[in-house]
């Protein structure tokens, strides 16, 4: 198929798409059957022809068809197979049909998963999705489209190929894994709204939805840690996060998204917080678009760029959209979001689940400010000013462990009030273990925010593990279950409760880890064949130098001998000096790239990085960093998905 | 003619899918077929109430509620069950 065939099939979904909403809006005033039915079969059109679409531009890639631009600019005829796949999302455009892509599976799914479910909701559901559908088809149909063909006045007979830095297996996996979790979001919002419209306050499309924000927040919270291990296996800089505004408009739905997964609980469970909620779930959705906008529009390079392109201004306007609408509507609606019950005592659960919404939702708008304020200081003053990781470290580093420590708090706090005599049972262990870590953490010569971070990781790590202690006991003297079987029956028949707590513990396994970036080491030195060097009692033994020249780029290859204090041989360490599009005559179109090797234990990584090479003396210019608890970070991650896979796995129906 | 082969290819499922959508519109006005809504919604809205009252009895029997609290909210619920029960045998 041709990339006109792409063009086309883009311009029937967003035809589709504006009959969709003008076919439902009529039946939602005069209730025909037939014109739902109609509405929903459009909406699947949209989709159909989305998919259709983005096969199409994978097809183009694949064949390697230089006539359409974004072939041209993301791929070569040397890019391996699995990068010429994962291009679709390298570019601009392409992302974005990448982005319609996934909402388009999302709505399909919503659409005939609720074929007889949520009758009167389904309606504005579909025209929620359908409206975000139509604005990433104007993008993609009229200000950016994947399908322009290349401008040169002679055939193309190679294209750019892809950045080295995206050449990365764990690049081809994050951004569709964020994306998952970013559009996922749109269903839970679209449930939202229409609820909104319909003026439904009743808990059942609040379980729906829950699962949704589930599945959306793990795929979320994956794309984010995987973006960490990109980052921290690939830009060489020793670290997995540096608070850069890509990374922050992720974390920030993230951070929303959270704060409603918990407080949702609470409104199933006692209808509470209904307000509270739909205001959470607004913002969610909205950073999630706002989110986009900032990786898409350039307008964290420069304001200037942002207002050179269409895009930008039309990603803004959608912003604002959005919050028009859904707030307007709120606001209209406020008798409704009323909820009958107020939080009884500020020792309660439900008040621990508010406060910890307050501090998200803090922390949320002090990484906005960082991040925009470059923005803002550019816009206002003409003078780009810049928020560095050290700013968000000093304003994050006390609101995160103030959470942490909720984390902690949560889940010994009983629901309603807890009196007097349960707080000194459930607490009494967890803060004397609290007490005990600091003291011996500061024995240790520990100081700060570490003794601090550490101990609270142990009061949490206590107060989980007496949660499970007790629902254990519970099962064996009521059930007369072993040990092994009421801890299984316990986590099954609770399984958002027990799901929920593993994820804590992965939350914990990973505040481990951020924890450890105080203790870093680092050292840059150059070596000739036979010299060492040392740091941190190991010893580095340049032991050879070679090349080898492979399909997409030419290498040359250090081999690292480490040994520790006691001369115990530790491993062979092989980073890489390559560069890429090697045989490109145009000199400036060839690309060098670090590629580091790691030697990981549980204690601390020995990371290296070979700089530059100096080819007549035979030397090499390298880095080493020892990053203590590093793989806790990723542990963590491990079992925070663990952990939500259980809250996720469907019960039975009893 | 490649393009003319994919306008072709192209004409195809958009005809299928102008027919497919329409489809219901020769139809015969459609009774509401989700009457049996209102049933489903009562018969999971009773599931999550059992499983409500299976959480408060793990809560209670962890010692995260007081008796009295337990057995206030033991009968609010029961009480709701009840009435779901009602109205599902009604119907």
């Amino acid at each position: 198929m041709t990339p006109v065939a792409g063009g086309v099939a883009l311009s029937l979904a967003f035809g589709f798409g504006l009959l969709t909403v003008f076919t439902l809006l009529i039946y939602t005033k005069n209730q025909d059957q037939r014109l739902f039915l109609v509405g929903q079969r459009l909406a699947l059109g949209v989709s159909f022809f989305i998919f259709l679409a983005t096969f199409i531009l994978s097809y183009q890639l694949i064949i390697s068809n230089f006539d359409v631009d974004y072939v041209a600019r993301y791929t070569s005829i040397e890019t391996p197979f699995i990068y010429k796949i994962s291009a679709l999302w390298a570019g601009q455009s392409g992302s974005l049909l990448f982005w319609l892509f996934i909402l388009s599976i999302f709505s399909t799914i919503t659409i005939l998963q609720n074929q007889y479910k949520h009758h009167e909701l389904m309606p504005w559901v579909i025209i929620s999705l359908t409206v975000t559908q139509i604005f990433f088809l104007i993008l993609t149909n009229y200000v950016t489209n994947p399908f322009k063909p290349t401008e040169a006045d002679f055939i193309v007979a190679n294209g750019n190929g892809l950045n080295p830095l995206l050449q990365n297996i764990t690049m081809a996996i994050h951004p569709p894994t964020l994306y998952l979790g970013y559009v996922g979001f749109s269903v839970p919002f679209a449930f939202a709204f229409s609820a909104l419209v319909n003026r439904d306050t009743s808990p059942l499309w609040i379980q729906s939805i829950r699962r949704w924000t589930l599945v959306a927040w793990l795929f979320l919270s994956m794309g984010i840690i995987l973006g960490g291990w990109w980052a921290y296996q690939e830009l060489g800089w020793g670290g997995y996060w540096a608070w850069d505004p890509v990374e922050n408009a992720s974390f920030m739905p993230w951070l929303t998204a959270t704060a409603f997964l918990h407080s949702i609980i609470i409104q199933e469970k006692k209808d509470m917080l209904r307000l509270w909620n739909m205001v959470l779930i607004i913002l969610t959705f909205t950073l999630c678009i706002f989110g986009t906008f900032l990786t898409r529009s350039g307008v964290m390079s420069s304001v200037h760029s942002f207002t050179e392109s269409s895009l930008g201004p039309i990603f803004l306007s959608f912003v604002f959209f959005i919050m028009i609408a859904s707030f307007g509507l709120m606001y209209s609606r406020l008798d409704d979001l009323k909820s009958p019950k107020k939080i009884e005592s500020f020792t309660s659960r439900e008040s621990g689940f508010l406060f910890n919404n307050m501090i998200f939702v803090v922390l949320c708008f002090a990484v906005l400010w960082g991040t925009l304020f470059p923005v803002i200081s550019e816009a206002i003053r003409g003078t780009k000013i810049t928020v560095g990781a050290p700013f968000f470290n000093q304003i994050n580093t006390p609101i995160g462990l103030i959470l942490l420590g909720l984390t902690g708090i949560g889940p010994l706090l009983a629901w309603r009030r807890t009196g007097s005599k349960n707080l000194i049972r459930k607490f009494t262990l967890p803060i004397i273990i609290f007490f005990i870590s600091i003291v011996s953490f500061l024995l240790i010569g520990y100081k700060g925010y570490v003794v601090i971070s550490f101990s609270l990781c142990v009061f949490v790590t206590t107060a989980i593990i007496s949660e499970f202690y007790l629902g254990i006991r519970v099962r064996k003297n009521k059930f007369k279950e072993s040990l092994h079987s009421a801890l299984i029956n316990m986590i099954s028949k609770n399984r958002s409760r027990y799901g929920g707590y593993i994820v804590h513990l992965g939350i914990v396994f990973m505040f481990v880890g951020f924890t450890g970036h105080a203790f870093d080491r680092e050292k840059e030195f150059s070596l000739q064949v036979g010299q060492v060097e040392h740091l941190a009692g190991y010893e580095f033994e340049l032991v050879n130098l070679s090349e080898s020249e492979r399909p997409n780029h030419y290498a040359w290859i250090s081999k690292l001998r480490v040994t520790d204090h006691q001369g115990q041989f530790v491993t062979n360490l092989y980073p890489e000096k390559r560069v890429y599009f090697h045989n490109n005559p145009d000199i400036n179109r060839r690309q060098p790239h670090s590629e580091l090797d790691i030697y990981s234990e549980l204690n601390k990584d020995i990371y290296s990085i070979f700089s530059s090479i100096d080819n007549q003396k035979q030397i090499a210019f390298l880095k080493i960093m020892i990053n203590p608890l590093v793989r806790w970070v990723w542990i963590g991650g491990y079992i925070l998905v663990f952990g939500t896979l259980i809250a996720l796995w469907p019960r039975k129906e009893e | 003619m490649e393009i003319l082969r994919d306008y072709g290819l192209i004409f195809i499922p958009f005809a299928l899918s102008i027919l497919y959508v329409i489809e219901p519109l020769f139809m015969s006005k459609l009774a509401n077929s989700y009457e049996s809504e209102d049933q489903k919604s009562l018969k999971r809205k009773k599931i999550m109430l059992y499983r409500q009252i299976k959480e408060l009895e793990m809560e209670y029997d962890i010692g995260n509620i007081n008796n009295k609290d337990f057995t206030k909210m033991r009968i609010e619920l029961k009480k709701e069950v009840s009435a779901i029960i009602a109205q599902l045998k009604s119907k």
